[in-house]
């Protein structure tokens, strides 16, 4: 059993992980609730940095972003969204579609495509960006939303966990079907996938962060702010010098803001994406 | 007498419907470009085709360039030195903070959710929340002075050669290890209990029982924390390209951004394919790596 | 309604056959129970009908008309699953409906006999509940009811009460058969309980290894078992076989010897048997009384199992042990010298290929067939 002295251990070693996680945040959102940019470089190297008193907090910062017009801030924030929602929507039926067929389906070659896709898990999307590049170039997709959607829908990774779910689904569940009368894009769509809630949301979350985060893509096709993602919009506000440590906080605050919401919801589903991406 | 194959159990029809759309998306995006990226390593490609000098094959000349470019080690040796240093260190601390939220601690998924909740964070937002830690005014070298009594006025961490690195090692270390805790934290989970129950009865101490118990019932877990950490720190490119753009004098350049450079600033397509094709058999050899690994300790078990 | 004719069916995966070239006739309204061992076929042969496996040659005919290539769902058949495979997204009502649905069925009809099946099956108040939220039996029920919303001409059963417990078991045998007889449709049922198989079928097929070994009623089968296989399989404590030698053969019956029978006369027609060959003795556990018989056979008692009404004793006799079931009552432990003993006339004799030699007296209880109420 624990002691009582290593359980103090233990607590005081988590607090102290937990300070380390938390003081950057607090920097984050106190920096961006002080309204007075000299304040924020009087308090930077201090502990002051990490706190901001209530009386003086404000949101003028918050004000200066959303109401910039060289950096619109919900355009970009619609963007991501954008292009997140469309690759995971989309990416959901066109993977699991596939998956189906490769678990549930019997035909010639099946375990060819496979191995294929499972082999192409490991081909990193960096090793392709240059070629993608020429290929989007040449179609003049430069600078539009499909040529950060339509590359990313089909996902071997994302094929590979419907794979492993439907695999284990009862036969008897489609022979019954079957018997039944229904076809083989039936079963698929009224019996597998409204099973497949949990793989749904695994393959939702580990897609949605993939692209939220993507940077070096839209780094290349993206010019202009019509379709740039919110991550990248924000790097290149960082990258404009002097730094704006107040606008740039409440940029990161509020960007940050709907991932956090729904990690906060939906904690235990994050966590378990993340496990199942692992079990392989 | 063999009767023609039966149409009922050839189901060749609709699969190939259902995975047409996955299928097409596949060879045009995936297949397509890696295919590419092979044979356009072997010619002089440029991003904007210059009508005065056509796309020519120059064989393996652009191989031959790269390995024997300076610039070219420059970035795998770094590259690897950022391996090198974040997959030991995040790993240990993503087990550390593994086993605390596996112990007894009171409101352990309250912790478990906060150690996690870097990884969901861009990586954008935590360059911007670091970089200002590392200001030459800012906090790192207020705790410098602070720990030195003044005697030393602290450093100018992303500019200064030896500390850029390190420090991109630590903001990544942050922003990352949460993934590895909880994968640690579900290895932990699949450890037979009773297992320490028999330690703990022969009487080893906490320190035997971790390493008698604990690391050995980790394996397959420490070789795909090993496998993936590596290949994630090889993917290196946007801490970097914010905090150091490569710097200072390359010493923060990295295999993922001189292909970006290479191919997109400079529009040398062929070059950047060549890389591109490089850096793809480092990862696939690791990934093999972890095959070979994996299938030895099925044997042995 | 329907009839179903199977001939010369056969599977083989590769160049591993198993079903080897069944012939078989299902009359209309008939209540058909596969069993055997496990591996002998009983479940594949039962998908081939379904249309679940291929079938690699033979025919199989429902109605006179060829199915071997249609589609499960143009066979007219209905097919309960021995883990149920009820979906379990779906409410039991939409479990019912969705082969109805899939058929593009109008509402209201399917609505009728959604609720139709659940009064048969007395379910109406599970309607609404999902297949998560209901007992063992009560999911043996809506997988019943969705196989009879469809209305089929056959009705297949894999091994459907194999997931219950013993006393639901019971239960549901009863309200199977119940079903058949108010349906009074055709039912292929399979099943590896021999008990399940004497009490609903109207015809059992043994099966082993892929092959027929005989189909007949229950009664049939336990009075006038064809092979020695059939004789083992049917019936339980398992027959007792004993190897004897022909001293005699006679039109009225063989008569045999062995170290543990004296010379006895069995009333069976001795065939090809001649004089001097090995046979095989088969009597029944329970047609061996304690105490002397017109056979008399004594033997050193081995294992008593005691069942209260009766008592399971094994007896080692010279060149063999024999067990019988006996009264309760008797007194015996495991040493003891006791007498046991039979009648001739409920002996079987099966030659060195292992067939039966044909039984000249017959009890007139094996010609029963299962009652059905005059219509």
């Amino acid at each position: 059993m624990t002691t009582r002295s290593e359980r103090l251990l233990q607590l005081a070693l988590a607090l102290l992980v937990v300070l380390i996680v938390l003081a950057p945040l607090a920097l984050m959102v106190a920096t961006s609730l002080k309204g007075d940019e000299g304040r924020i470089l009087l308090d930077i190297g201090s502990l002051a940095a990490f706190w901001v008193s209530p009386g003086e907090a404000s949101l003028t910062n918050y004000v200066q972003v959303l109401s910039s017009a060289t950096q619109p801030f919900l355009r970009f924030l619609f963007n991501s969204v954008f292009v997140v929602g469309w690759i995971v929507g989309v990416g959901i039926f066109v993977n699991s579609a596939a998956a189906f067929a490769l678990s549930r389906m019997r035909f010639r070659g099946r375990n060819l495509i496979l191995a294929v896709v499972v082999a192409l898990i490991i081909i990193p999307m960096e090793a392709l960006a240059i070629p993608l590049l020429l290929m989007v170039n040449r179609v003049g997709w430069l600078d539009s939303y499909q040529a950060q959607i339509v590359p990313f829908i089909a996902h071997p990774f994302s094929i590979f966990l419907f794979y492993q779910f439907f695999a284990k689904l009862p036969k008897d569940i489609d022979e019954a079907a079957y018997v039944e009368g229904a076809s083989p894009f039936q079963v698929y769509w009224k019996i597998a996938l409204p099973l497949s809630g949990p793989v749904i949301a695994t393959v939702a979350i580990l897609q949605s962060l993939e692209y939220w985060n993507a940077y070096l893509w839209p780094l290349m096709v993206t010019r202009g702010p019509e379709v740039r993602p919110v991550s990248l919009a924000l790097a290149q506000f960082f990258g404009t010098p002097p730094p704006t440590w107040g606008d740039l906080m409440a940029f990161s605050v509020m960007m940050s803001l709907p991932i956090l919401i729904l990690y906060l919801a939906f904690q235990r589903w994050f966590i378990q994406s993340v496990v199942a991406s692992a079990v392989k | 007498m063999s009767r023609p194959r039966s149409r009922l159990h050839d189901q060749s029809r609709p699969a190939l419907a259902l995975m047409a759309p996955a299928g097409v998306l596949i060879v045009v995006f995936i297949i397509a470009p890696f295919l590419l990226s092979l044979v356009l390593s072997f010619t002089n490609q440029r991003l904007v085709p210059n009508p005065n000098l056509p796309t020519a094959s120059v064989g393996v000349a652009n191989y031959v360039r790269l390995l024997g470019s300076g610039e070219f080690w420059q970035a795998f040796r770094n590259t690897f030195t950022f391996a090198l240093l974040t997959v030991p260190l995040q790993s240990a601390l993503a087990l550390g903070a593994a086993m605390l939220v596996n112990s007894r601690l009171p409101a352990r998924n309250v912790f478990r959710g906060i150690f996690f909740l870097p990884t969901v964070l861009t990586m954008v937002v935590v360059v911007v929340i670091w970089s200002n830690l590392y200001q030459i005014n800012g906090f790192f070298n207020a705790v410098v002075r602070t720990m030195t009594f003044g005697a030393h006025p602290g450093f100018d961490w992303l500019a200064n050669p030896y500390l850029a690195m390190p420090s991109i090692v630590l903001v990544s270390m942050w922003q990352g290890f949460g993934f590895q805790m909880v994968i640690y934290l579900a290895g932990l989970q699949s450890i037979n209990p009773e297992l320490y129950e028999a330690a703990r009865v022969d009487g080893a101490t906490r320190w035997q029982e971790f390493w008698a118990v604990t690391m050995p019932g980790l394996r397959n877990t420490h070789i795909f924390v090993l496998v993936t950490t590596t290949i994630l720190a090889l993917k290196l490119f946007a801490q970097v390209d914010l905090l150091t753009k490569g710097g200072p004098l390359g010493s923060t350049q990295t295999v993922v951004r001189l292909i970006y450079e290479t191919g997109f600033r400079k529009g040398q397509v062929g070059m950047a394919a060549a890389l591109s094709v490089i850096f793809f058999l480092v990862v696939l050899a690791i990934s093999v790596g972890q095959r070979v690994f994996l299938k030895e300790d099925r044997e042995v078990a | 309604m329907a009839s179903l004719s199977i001939e010369r069916l056969k599977k083989s995966y590769g160049a591993v056959e198993i079903i080897k070239g069944v012939d078989l006739s299902i009359a209309d309204g008939e209540f058909v129970v596969f069993v055997g061992p496990s591996g002998c076929g009983k479940s594949t042969l039962l998908r081939m009908i379904a249309g679940l496996e291929e079938i690699t040659s033979g025919e199989l005919k429902i109605d006179g008309a060829v199915v071997n290539d249609l589609a499960p769902k143009e066979r007219g058949i209905a097919m309960v699953f021995q883990s149920y495979a009820l979906y379990p997204h779906k409410t039991v009502y939409d479990n019912m409906a969705f082969g109805l649905q899939i058929a593009g069925t109008d509402k209201a009809e399917i609505d009728a006999k959604v609720r139709n099946a659940a009064r048969i099956l007395k379910m109406e108040h599970l309607l609404d509940r999902r297949p998560n939220q209901l007992s063992g039996g009560q999911r043996q029920r809506v997988a019943i009811g969705r196989a009879i919303v469809r209305n089929p001409k056959v009705f297949l059963f894999d091994e459907p009460l194999s997931n219950l417990d013993a006393a639901l078991r019971v239960t549901m045998r009863a309200e199977l058969a119940k079903l058949h007889r108010d349906l009074a449709a055709t039912m292929i049922y399979v099943t590896h309980d021999q008990v399940e198989a004497m009490t609903l079928a109207d015809t059992i097929v043994v099966l082993e290894g892929g092959n027929v070994r005989q189909a007949g009623s229950p009664l049939e089968l336990y009075h006038l078992p064809r092979n020695l296989f059939v004789a083992g399989f049917i019936g339980s404590p398992k027959m007792n076989m004993l190897p004897a030698t022909v001293s005699a053969v006679a039109p009225a019956g063989l008569t045999v010897s062995a170290p543990w029978l004296a010379p006895t006369v069995i009333p069976v027609n001795p065939g090809g048997v001649a004089v001097g060959a090995t046979v095989t003795v088969g009597i029944r556990p329970e047609h061996i009384q304690a105490g002397e018989g017109a056979v008399s056979v004594t033997g050193t008692v081995g294992l008593v199992e005691r069942l209260g009404h009766q008592t399971i004793v094994e007896i080692a006799v010279s060149g063999g042990g024999l067990t019988a079931l006996i009264d309760g009552e008797t007194m015996t432990s495991p040493g003891e010298t006791l007498t046991v003993g039979f009648h001739p006339k409920d002996a079987h004799v099966f030659d060195a290929a292992g067939e039966a030699l044909t039984r000249l007296v017959v009890p007139e209880i094996a010609k029963v067939r299962k009652q059905r109420p005059a219509a």
